[in-house]
C-alpha cells in the first residue's frame, strides 16, 4: 500500500489512511477520501518516515532556493541564540525579542540556513516594503515578491501582508515551506489564523515583541507557530543593542472656549450613561456604551463623547507645543504619531511636513520612507500606521501628540526611537491635555494606571516646562 | 454588497430576519433624494457629498439605510477621480523640499505657498487646495449612472441578505424539481467561489444541497460566509427552493439575546429577491439546442425538459442534459456527449454507474470508435447510442421505451391531481 497525499484548498488530502497517522485525518463523505487540516503536513509524512510506510507525496510544491547572503553582518549574540534556539526546537516556535533588537535580521538567518521557498506575513504595507527592501539588500539573486498593497506576486519567497495572506490562504498553503509571522500576536485572530491552519508548512517562525493579546488568545500561538523558543525582555539586552532615551511628558490645558466646549459635551455624554447606569470605568462599561449608542439617544451621546475626545486629543495647544519642541530640536530626525488621520493631514498642511497614513499610495510611502531615512526628509508625521516594528533607525526624537490606551503601542512607539545609533540621544515627547479623560489613557499606557492611586510620577506642566530654570 | 455595520436585521427566538426596504413612500422619496443628491453633487468633491450625505441622516432614524443606499450608490454607480491642473504629488515634492529649509512653524506657510506658486504658474490657495487633493475624499465625483429606483431598492434588499451569511456556517438548499431548474450554472458557481456541495434526496421527494467548504469537515466555520454571500445571486436563478443557513450569533449588539448559541436564517425562491448575475445560457452546446429543436418538431407522447434531475453519487452530483417524462408518468434521463477524449468518457461511465440508474441514456457522438479508443462498456453497453453528426430524436425514444422507469406511487397521485385541476 502507498499513501498518496494531495492538497485541496489548505487541506491534506488522502485515499489510505494507515492506522499510525488515521487520527490525523477525518473521513469526508462529500468527495469520498480522508481529509485533514494543511497544518497536519509535517506530522503526517514524519510519521510515515519514521514507520517506513511508503507514501507519494504530491500535496507540496515546495521549491528549493539557493540563498546567497551578499552582505556579511556580524549577528549580536541574542541573534545566534535566537537562530539556535529556534533550529533546536525543529525550526518551529516564536522569538519573543524587543522592537529594535533586530528580529527581521533573526529572520533572515532563518531562511539563509532553511533555504526553502518563504512566505513572510507582516501585518501592515510599511513592513511589507521595509522586509522587502531587506530582503533584495540581503539575497539579492533571490526572486522576491509582494502580495498585498497592490501587488499579486507569487514569487517562491514572498511577503505579503496578513489580510492578503488570509484572502489567499488556500492556494497560497501548499507552495511555502517555511513561513514567517513578523509582529506574530496578529495571528491567533479567528479571521487571520486560518494561513496557518491551512499552511502546509513544515518549518514556522513567530516573531514578536510582545506576544500578548487583549483577548488572551497568545496561547494559540503555540498550536499555529509552535512554543515561544526565546524569550529576552529590553531589560535582558540592556544598552547593547539599544540606545537610551529620555521620557518626556508634557501636559497642557485646553483654552476656556475648548473647556467649556469639551464640559459640555462631557456632561451630555454622562447624563446618559447615568440614566442608561452604565459606568465606563467597569470592564464591560465601554462595550455597553457602545451597544447602548444603537438608539438615537445612544448615538448623540456617542457623538457627544466622541466630539469631546477630538477636542481632547487635537486641541490648538498641541499643535503650539509641537511647533515649540521641532523649533527646539533643529536638526534632529523627528517622528510625529498621532491618533487619527485628520490631525495627521493638519499637521502636515500647515506646517508641510511629510506624512504617511493608510490612504498613502504605497509607492509614495516607500519613497518618503527612503527619503526619510536617506535625511532628505528630517521630519515626519504619521497616524498608527508606523507603529509596528517598522525600521526607520534615524529617528532620534518622537513626538507622540495622542494615543490609545494599550500598553503594546506604547513600547512600539518607544521602539521608533529605541534603536542604536553612534552617539545618539533620544528623546520621547508625549504631549497630553491635563483634564480631560485622555489623561488616563496615557496612564494606562504606561502600564502605571491605577483608578486609585492615579499616576505615579510626577510630571511638569506644558508651562514649567518653559520656564526658565 | 454591505460592510457589517450597515446590515439591518432582527432577531426573533434565534430566526434572523433582514429589515428590507418596502416601497412605501418614506422609502421611495427617500432614494429620490439620494438620487437627486448624487445628480447635484456631481462634479463636487467626496468630502462635500459625504458633508451632503451627513446632513440628510442627521436626526433620521433610519440613518443606516441611508448609509446603505449610499454606500451602493458611491460604489456602482459612481466614478470619482482627481480634479485639479495640479498634480498633488509634484506640489507635495516642491513644498516638502522648500520647507526642509528651516524648522517647521506656521508663520512660514504662506511664504512657501507663494513660492511653489510662482514656480508652477499657480496662486498660493491653488497650491493649498492641490497639496492633498489626490485623497479619496478629495477626489471629484466625475460621473453618476442614476440606477432605477427599483433596481436600487432590489440590490440594497439583496446585500442586506447577502450580508447575513457572512456568519455563515454552511447552506442547506432544499430543491424541488421544476423546469427550467438550471442547476447546471449553480454547481458551476459552487466551483468558482471554492465551495462544496452535497447533494442528496431524489426528484420525487426533492434534493437537499449543503453548501460549505473543504475545512468545514473539522468543525462549524464562517470561512466560507463570504463565497456563501456571493453564491446567493447565482441561486436566485434557480426556481423552487428553500434555503437555511445556520449563522454564529453577534455578541456585539447589545439587543441580542448573549445566550444564543446559533441563529438561523430562511429563505426561499418566491421571497421577491432579484439577482443582478447574468441569467445562465439556455443550452450549454449547439448539439443540446438542435436536438431540442428536432424534438419538438416530432409528434410524441413525450415531453422533453432540460436540467431538471440531479443524481447523486458519492462524492459529487451528475446533471443530466434532458429528462423525458411520458404522458402516462414514465421517466427516462439523456445525456449527450459531443466532443470527448476516452479518459474523460471513461470517468463519466464510471461516475454514471456508480449512481446505480438503469433510467440514463448517454447519446455519444462518434467521433472515434469506442472500443478502439479503450473506452470500455460493459454491462452499460444497452444505454449507449452513438450517433454521427446529428442526434435523431426517434432513436432516443426507441431507448426510452426500454429503459423508462414507472412513476412512483407519489408521482401517479401528483399527476392526476394536476390533471384534475
Amino acid at each position: 500500500m502507498t499513501v498518496k497525499l494531495k492538497h485541496d484548498r489548505g487541506t491534506l488530502i488522502t485515499w489510505e489512511t494507515p492506522e499510525v497517522i488515521a487520527s490525523l485525518f477525518t473521513w469526508d463523505d462529500r468527495s469520498q477520501l480522508y481529509r485533514a487540516p494543511g497544518q497536519c503536513y509535517r506530522q503526517v509524512v514524519e510519521t510515515l518516515r519514521e514507520r517506513g510506510i511508503k507514501h507519494q507525496d504530491e500535496a507540496t510544491e515546495f521549491k528549493n532556493l539557493e540563498l546567497r547572503v551578499s552582505r556579511e553582518i556580524e549577528p549580536y549574540l541574542h541573534q545566534t541564540e535566537a537562530l539556535a534556539a529556534w533550529k533546536q526546537a525543529g525550526r518551529q516556535g516564536v522569538v519573543v525579542l524587543p522592537t529594535g533588537s533586530g528580529k527581521t535580521f533573526v529572520a533572515q538567518l532563518a531562511m539563509r540556513d532553511t533555504p526553502r521557498s518563504t512566505l513572510i506575513c507582516v501585518p501592515t504595507i510599511d513592513l511589507l516594503h521595509q522586509w522587502y527592501s531587506g530582503l533584495l539588500a540581503t539575497f539579492p539573486d533571490a526572486n522576491i515578491g509582494l502580495l498585498g498593497g497592490g501587488s499579486q506576486d507569487r514569487t517562491p519567497v514572498l511577503t505579503a501582508t496578513y489580510d492578503s495572506a488570509t484572502i489567499y490562504a488556500e492556494e497560497l498553503a501548499n507552495q511555502y515551506a517555511l513561513i514567517i509571522f513578523d509582529e506574530a500576536h496578529h495571528l491567533p485572530a479567528p479571521y487571520t489564523s486560518v494561513i496557518a491552519k491551512m499552511s502546509l508548512a513544515p518549518y514556522r517562525l513567530g516573531l514578536t515583541a510582545t506576544p500578548k493579546r487583549s483577548d488572551g488568545r497568545e496561547a494559540d500561538l503555540d498550536a499555529l507557530v509552535g512554543p515561544v523558543v526565546y524569550h529576552k525582555t529590553p531589560a535582558e539586552l540592556g544598552g547593547g543593542a539599544l540606545a537610551d532615551y529620555q521620557d518626556v511628558q508634557i501636559r497642557i490645558r485646553l483654552s476656556a472656549t475648548e473647556q467649556a466646549r469639551y464640559d459640555e459635551l462631557i456632561a451630555q455624554r454622562n447624563e446618559f450613561l447615568w440614566r442608561m447606569h452604565i459606568k465606563l470605568g467597569s470592564p464591560d462599561g465601554w462595550q455597553k456604551f457602545i451597544n447602548a449608542s444603537g438608539t438615537l439617544e445612544g448615538r448623540k451621546a456617542m457623538l457627544a463623547h466622541r466630539e469631546a475626545r477630538s477636542i481632547a486629543f487635537g486641541t490648538e495647544g498641541k499643535l503650539r507645543v509641537l511647533e515649540e519642541v521641532l523649533a527646539n530640536h533643529p536638526s534632529e530626525r523627528t517622528l510625529i504619531f498621532t491618533d487619527d488621520n485628520a490631525m495627521v493631514y493638519r499637521i502636515s498642511r500647515e506646517f508641510f511636513i511629510p506624512a504617511i497614513t493608510h490612504q498613502t499610495p504605497v509607492k509614495e510611502r516607500h519613497d518618503l520612507l527612503q527619503q526619510f531615512r536617506a535625511g532628505t526628509y528630517r521630519i515626519l508625521v504619521t497616524s498608527r500606521v508606523l507603529n509596528e516594528g517598522v525600521d526607520v533607525p534615524e529617528a532620534s526624537i518622537a513626538v507622540v501628540l495622542s494615543g490609545t490606551a494599550t500598553e503594546r503601542e506604547h513600547i512600539q512607539r518607544l521602539g521608533r526611537i529605541l534603536r542604536k545609533s553612534e552617539g545618539k540621544k533620544a528623546v520621547l515627547y508625549e504631549v497630553v491635555t491635563e483634564g480631560t479623560s485622555e489623561e488616563r489613557v496615557s496612564q494606562q499606557r504606561r502600564g502605571e494606571w491605577n483608578s486609585n492611586s492615579g499616576p505615579r510620577v510626577p510630571t511638569a506642566t506644558w508651562e514649567d516646562v518653559n520656564a526658565p530654570d | 454588497m454591505l460592510p457589517t455595520e450597515l446590515l439591518m436585521f432582527k432577531v426573533k427566538a434565534g430566526i434572523v430576519e433582514p429589515r428590507l426596504l418596502k416601497p412605501n413612500p418614506t422609502n421611495t422619496a427617500l432614494i429620490a433624494r439620494l438620487i437627486e443628491l448624487f445628480t447635484e453633487q456631481l462634479n463636487k468633491r467626496r468630502f462635500e457629498l459625504n458633508e451632503e450625505l451627513r446632513t440628510l441622516e442627521a436626526g433620521r432614524r433610519d440613518y443606516r439605510v441611508v448609509r446603505g443606499l449610499s454606500h451602493i450608490l458611491a460604489g456602482d454607480h459612481s466614478t470619482f477621480a482627481t480634479g485639479g491642473v495640479l498634480s498633488p504629488p509634484l506640489v507635495r515634492a516642491r513644498l516638502f523640499e522648500l520647507a526642509q529649509a528651516h524648522p517647521p512653524a506656521r508663520f512660514r506657510r504662506q511664504d512657501l505657498l507663494e513660492q511653489v506658486g510662482r514656480s508652477m504658474g499657480a496662486d498660493p490657495q491653488e497650491v493649498a487646495d492641490a497639496l492633498y487633493a489626490d485623497l479619496p475624499d478629495q477626489q471629484t465625483l466625475v460621473n453618476f449612472e442614476a440606477p432605477d429606483p427599483q433596481v436600487l431598492l432590489d440590490r440594497y434588499n439583496l446585500a442586506q441578505a447577502q450580508g447575513l451569511l457572512y456568519r455563515a456556517y454552511s447552506l442547506i438548499i432544499t430543491a424541488r424539481r421544476n423546469e427550467p431548474a438550471r442547476y447546471r450554472q449553480l454547481i458551476s458557481y459552487v466551483k468558482f467561489f471554492g465551495l462544496m456541495v452535497t447533494v442528496e434526496g431524489d426528484s420525487d421527494y426533492g434534493f437537499t444541497l449543503t453548501l460549505d467548504g473543504p475545512t468545514s469537515l473539522f468543525g462549524g466555520t464562517t470561512r466560507y460566509g463570504l463565497s456563501l454571500a456571493k453564491f446567493l445571486p447565482a441561486l436566485l436563478h434557480v426556481t423552487d427552493w428553500d434555503l437555511s443557513a445556520a449563522l454564529k450569533p453577534r455578541k456585539d449588539l447589545a439587543w441580542t439575546d448573549p445566550t444564543d448559541t446559533e441563529w438561523s436564517f430562511q429563505l426561499t425562491s418566491e421571497d421577491g429577491y432579484v439577482s443582478h448575475y447574468p441569467p445562465p445560457k439556455e443550452f450549454d452546446s449547439a448539439l443540446e439546442s438542435g436536438f431540442s429543436d428536432r424534438f419538438a418538431k416530432l409528434e410524441s407522447p413525450w415531453k422533453l425538459e432540460r436540467e431538471v434531475d440531479l443524481v447523486p453519487i458519492p462524492g459529487g452530483v451528475i446533471i443530466p442534459d434532458f429528462r423525458l417524462l411520458h404522458e402516462d408518468g414514465r421517466s427516462v434521463l439523456l445525456e449527450i456527449v459531443g466532443y470527448w477524449r476516452p479518459d474523460y468518457l471513461t470517468k463519466k461511465f464510471d461516475r454514471l454507474k456508480k449512481s446505480g440508474r438503469t433510467d440514463i441514456i448517454v447519446a455519444v457522438s462518434e467521433r472515434l470508435n469506442l472500443e478502439k479508443a479503450g473506452v470500455k462498456l460493459d454491462s452499460f453497453g444497452e444505454q449507449v447510442i452513438s450517433f454521427k453528426g446529428v442526434l435523431d430524436p426517434k432513436r432516443v425514444l426507441e431507448l426510452a421505451e426500454v429503459l423508462a422507469r414507472q412513476p412512483t406511487e407519489r408521482e401517479k397521485k401528483k399527476q392526476s391531481k394536476k390533471k384534475a385541476t
